[in-house]
């Protein structure tokens, strides 16, 4: 059975008549391997890593930094010599201790002052809304020798948030 | 004879691969990044004021100077402990830094001065700085504090 189906695969190739050479086998079309469609993972977990180490190392977890601004007085011009228009809002800071809430407020004229620089900004804003006060009203902050400058900064902050407009340093 | 068909060699694919380059652009960049040291050089390390609702704003000073106060390590709060310098340079006498900023304002009158001041530190001794910047007329006064919400 198996020479017979050979010898009809034989009789149907196109070998010339009278050649010496055998006739092909005919060949079986092939059909094209399907390609393997795959996901490369190292180049993308070697780029990952890159980046994680990128902001990892250009990532700042601090508080980003700023600036208060202010006016200097201008030389030449003691500021014993500055005429304030009319009766400005003295806010007095003393130190009591070495720790971080050891301070005291006053304000000059003004009972009820508070006890924390958190609660000064309303305090202010209270005596602005009062006759003969606004926000151009002067504030003039006076701090001991020995007052912890982050209790002044404080301060100087508190009266930017109430929104006065005119803000000076002067000796105790 | 046979009929010999010629087997075809699978040709090689020349291909540019840029997954190392950039890994390795990447990888020097962070470096220099690490080695390197820009304007914040000027910012010495130092515990700034952080005040409850900050107001503080983050400027754009091309020309500024920054004035450094802080605490000695290890030193007393409430006598000498405290040093001034300028940007990322060695601690100076005040009189040391009065004379160079005046120099600094002949060259360059618009310039900026920031004062960087450790919270703890009395303000005896700021104001010690912000005194000799009247007597220099340095016309604005500029406090550096951190944004965002503090204590």
């Amino acid at each position: 059975m198996a020479a017979s189906a050979s010898e009809t695969v034989c009789a149907a190739s196109s070998a010339p008549e009278g050649s010496a050479l055998p006739p092909r086998p005919r060949r079986r079309r092939q059909r094209p391997e399907p390609q393997s469609i795959g996901l490369t993972l190292a180049p993308m977990i070697d780029m990952s890593f890159t980046f994680l180490i990128f902001f990892v190392v250009t990532t700042r977890f601090m508080l980003p930094e700023g600036v208060l601004t202010s006016m200097m007085p201008r030389q030449g011009s003691a500021a014993a010599a500055v005429a304030l228009p009319f009766s400005p809002i003295v806010v007095r800071i003393g130190q009591t201790g070495p720790g971080d809430e050891d301070y005291t407020i006053r304000v000059d004229r003004f009972a009820n002052a508070p006890a924390r620089f958190a609660d000064l900004p309303e305090f202010l804003r209270g005596i602005q809304s009062e006759p003969g006060f606004d926000k151009d009203t002067p504030v003039v902050i006076v701090a001991d020798d020995d007052v912890r400058w982050d209790h002044v900064v404080s301060c100087w902050n508190a009266a930017l948030l109430a929104g006065c407009k005119n803000i000076a340093f002067a000796a105790p | 004879m046979r009929y010999r068909r010629k087997r075809s060699r699978t040709s090689s694919t020349l291909g540019f691969s840029a997954t190392p380059l950039i890994d390795l652009i990447f990888t020097l960049s962070i470096f220099y990044m690490l080695i390197s040291r820009f304007s914040t050089d000027e910012q010495t390390p130092m515990d700034l004021p952080r005040p409850h609702q900050s107001q503080a704003v983050v400027p754009k000073m091309p020309d500024r100077a920054v004035i450094n106060c802080r605490p000695v390590d290890g030193g007393d709060l409430a006598g000498h402990g405290v040093v001034y310098s300028v940007g990322p340079n060695r601690p100076e006498p005040l009189a040391v830094i009065s004379d160079r900023l005046a120099a600094w304002k002949r060259e360059t009158p618009e310039l900026k001065v920031v004062i960087r001041a450790d919270r703890r530190i009395p303000y005896a001794r700021v104001r010690a700085v912000m005194r000799m910047l009247a007597e220099n007329a340095v016309p604005v006064l500029n406090v550096a504090a951190l944004v965002g919400e503090g204590e």
